[in-house]
């Protein structure tokens, strides 16, 4: 198998998901690889660079999710001078982040999920895209997408201070403060967010959920795995994006952890494959046992479907009453169906509208007390955000002057990638029968990883940046037979 | 006449910082005759970054293996094959344009691609490669010149066999 791989020149490409799938003598499915390009060198890169400058080098790594990275990386800087930013900079910065959040998933769900969920996973492939979802729920809505995701991006620079990658994160707070101005404009677009929000989860009833095939399909064994879960939750269990503790549900719904960011390393491990650059992250306290699913596996899931699971509630009333429609309707929590990331992905999208319109709304954002000065010698901090692909961390190790000695970055496709690869394989197995591989059964193979949203896009953005798809089918001599090109 | 020249990569990454270094350079040289833009973004986000301009020329590192690396490649949106892109972080240029189309938001009528085989897209903090270095100059100098050139001129070479192949990140 490695042997197939080293001479395949494909792999001299970078930017390409890969799936190889090995078939028996009888044309099943032996096993299915999913494997994507990882970024290199990261760790020494950071050395000898000044802890302070890592949430901008950190923000300026993706082009897919700077706002993240940025508040991961600064959250890690308040660790590692032990200071606590004025009460100001904690909103403004979650402020920030649900703007981001706001604009990610709005984009993913009618972009992303919408040609599978909203054109239909066997629709003509000529129509699964883009253009396809606006002729379905119309060109307003795709305006709207476009006008509300600028806007929140808007704002985000006018807080973050630049366009693109935010420079406000610094230890112990903010480097500028909200005017009553600023504080207006965001009130405006939390409350179009928040009527967004509501609309697209309507449009989500409608065309999803009242059609009994897609229900069906999305609580089909083929896309559901019994995992444990992870995500960061506040002081009443409820989903929190910016800050608290990290909860751990078993696969029946029950708490199995929740610890603090500083202590990720005492329960989340890496488990490293022959076949992949990808290291798998598991639950140290239970173990790795392989690509297996249920409790005595310690593989997690992360990501707003993992976020849902592993929370008891939402913590704003709208987000809420969507939260308990949706444990309702696809059979109390944990939801272990992957598809359901998508209706996960719409709730926390309205999640994050109302969190914007409570912190835009709050007095204590336009204070000018905005930053606390450290004052402490750095040795070790640790950061972690919920990014939209899930939990997000960031760990520095520095000398007494602040300069980085170690460190360590655990993305959110790093999280879910044991899942993903098991996702993945199983779908194969489902859906490919007597070896047979053609576009639409690709497109079903695909929607298992596109669920989860991972993102490479720290990995590969130059052209051809599309992280374009090879499916490749090997018989049992590992020749290959048919291979399927999405680039 | 509103001209973009738009560099896409990512300055951190080795030769992804391409595009972004031959548009700085670039920027030195001109006096005005067209915003210059550096951008890591990918995809949709791009969409906004070209409304209400007439003429964009995005300039980025791509990766065929096909050619040497430093390799000069001219395109037209249309040497781009649309792909159903995976997600939308990947959509390319054709999906781009009929977004725009569709959304029917103020784009440029003419966009064309200047893009440089690169050797190493994936090491942090790698630097240029030594055959992507040593082609800088003369990237700089190939955008210039299609910005000198007048819009009908068909200076564009379009590597139909190549692009036929290809796909953007834009």
């Amino acid at each position: 198998m490695s042997q197939t791989i080293t001479i395949d020149p494909i792999t001299r490409l970078e930017g390409h998901g890969k799936i190889d799938i090995l078939l028996n003598d009888q044309g099943e499915v032996e096993h299915a690889y999913f494997q994507v390009p990882e970024l290199r060198g990261f760790e020494k890169f950071a050395e000898g660079r000044p802890a302070e400058d890592m949430p901008q080098i950190t923000s300026r790594i993706c082009g897919v999710c700077p706002t993240a990275h940025h508040m991961a990386s600064t959250k890690a800087l308040d660790d590692l001078y032990r200071v606590a930013p004025p009460i100001a900079a904690k909103k403004i910065r979650e402020l920030i982040n649900s703007a981001f959040f706001v604009e990610d998933h709005a984009l993913h769900f009618f972009f992303l999920g919408g040609p599978d969920f909203i054109v239909g996973p066997t629709a003509p492939k000529g129509e699964r895209n883009i253009l396809g979802v606006l002729g379905k729920v119309g060109i307003d809505i795709g305006k709207e997408v476009i006008g509300l995701r600028k806007q929140m991006r808007d704002l985000i620079s006018l807080t973050g201070g630049k366009v693109i990658h935010p420079v406000m994160g610094l230890p112990g707070g903010v480097s500028k403060g909200l005017t009553e101005e600023d504080q207006a404009q965001f009130v405006a677009a939390a409350e179009r967010a928040v009527k967004f929000g509501q609309f697209s989860l309507e449009i989500f009833g409608d065309i999803v959920l009242k059609n009994p095939d897609y229900v069906e399909m999305i609580t089909s064994d083929t896309y559901t795995h019994k995992t444990y879960y992870m995500g960061m939750v506040d002081e009443n269990n409820h989903v929190n994006f910016y800050d608290g503790q990290i909860r751990v549900v078993a696969p029946d719904g029950q708490e199995y952890l929740k610890f603090a960011a500083r202590d990720y390393l005492d329960h989340v491990a890496e488990h490293v494959e022959r076949w992949s650059f990808t290291k798998f992250c598991y639950l140290k306290d239970v173990g790795w046992t392989g690509f297996n699913e249920g409790p005595d596996s310690g593989i997690y899931c992360v990501a707003p479907l993992a976020r849902l699971n592993s929370a008891e509630g939402m913590a704003t009333p709208l987000a809420q009453q969507a939260y308990q429609q949706f444990h309702a309707t696809l059979g109390g929590r944990p939801v272990h169906h992957s598809l359901a990331n998508h209706w996960a992905r719409l709730i926390e999208m309205l999640y994050a509208a109302e969190r914007l319109a409570e912190l835009a709304g709050d007095p204590d954002i336009i204070s000018p007390d905005f930053r606390t000065i450290p004052t402490e010698t750095p040795t070790e901090g640790i950061g972690v955000v919920e990014a939209p692909r899930g939990t997000l961390f960031h760990h520095y190790k520095t000398d007494p002057r602040g300069v980085i000695t170690d460190a360590n970055l655990i993305v959110a496709t790093q999280n879910n990638a044991a899942r993903i690869a098991m996702s993945v394989d199983k779908a194969a197995r489902s859906v490919i029968v007597n070896g047979h591989v053609d576009d639409g059964i690709l497109n079903l193979v695909e929607m298992a990883f596109r669920a989860y949203d991972p993102c490479y896009g720290c990995a590969s953005h130059a052209l051809p940046g599309q992280m374009p798809l090879i499916v490749r089918v090997y018989d049992q001599a590992h020749q290959v037979i048919q291979e399927v090109r999405r680039d | 006449m509103r001209t973009l020249v738009l560099g896409l990569g990512n300055e951190l990454i080795a030769d992804d910082a391409v595009g972004l270094l031959a548009v700085r350079r670039l920027r030195d040289q001109l006096n005005g005759e067209a915003d210059v833009l550096e951008s890591s973004l990918s995809g949709i986000a791009l969409v906004e970054l070209l409304v209400g301009y007439d003429r964009v020329i995005l300039v980025d590192a791509m990766q065929t293996g096909r050619t040497p690396a430093g390799t000069i490649h001219e395109f037209a949106p249309d040497d781009f094959r649309a792909i159903n892109a995976p997600s939308p972080h990947y959509a390319g240029i054709p999906e781009i344009l009929a977004l725009a189309r569709e959304l029917n938001l103020d784009f440029p009528t003419d966009i064309s691609i200047t893009a440089i085989e690169a050797a190493d897209l994936s090491t942090l903090g790698g630097g240029l490669s030594t055959p992507v270095a040593e082609a800088l100059n003369e990237l700089v100098d190939r955008i210039r010149a299609l910005l000198d050139a007048p819009l009908s001129q068909p200076l564009l070479r379009h590597h139909r066999d190549l692009g036929a192949n290809c796909t953007s990140s834009a």
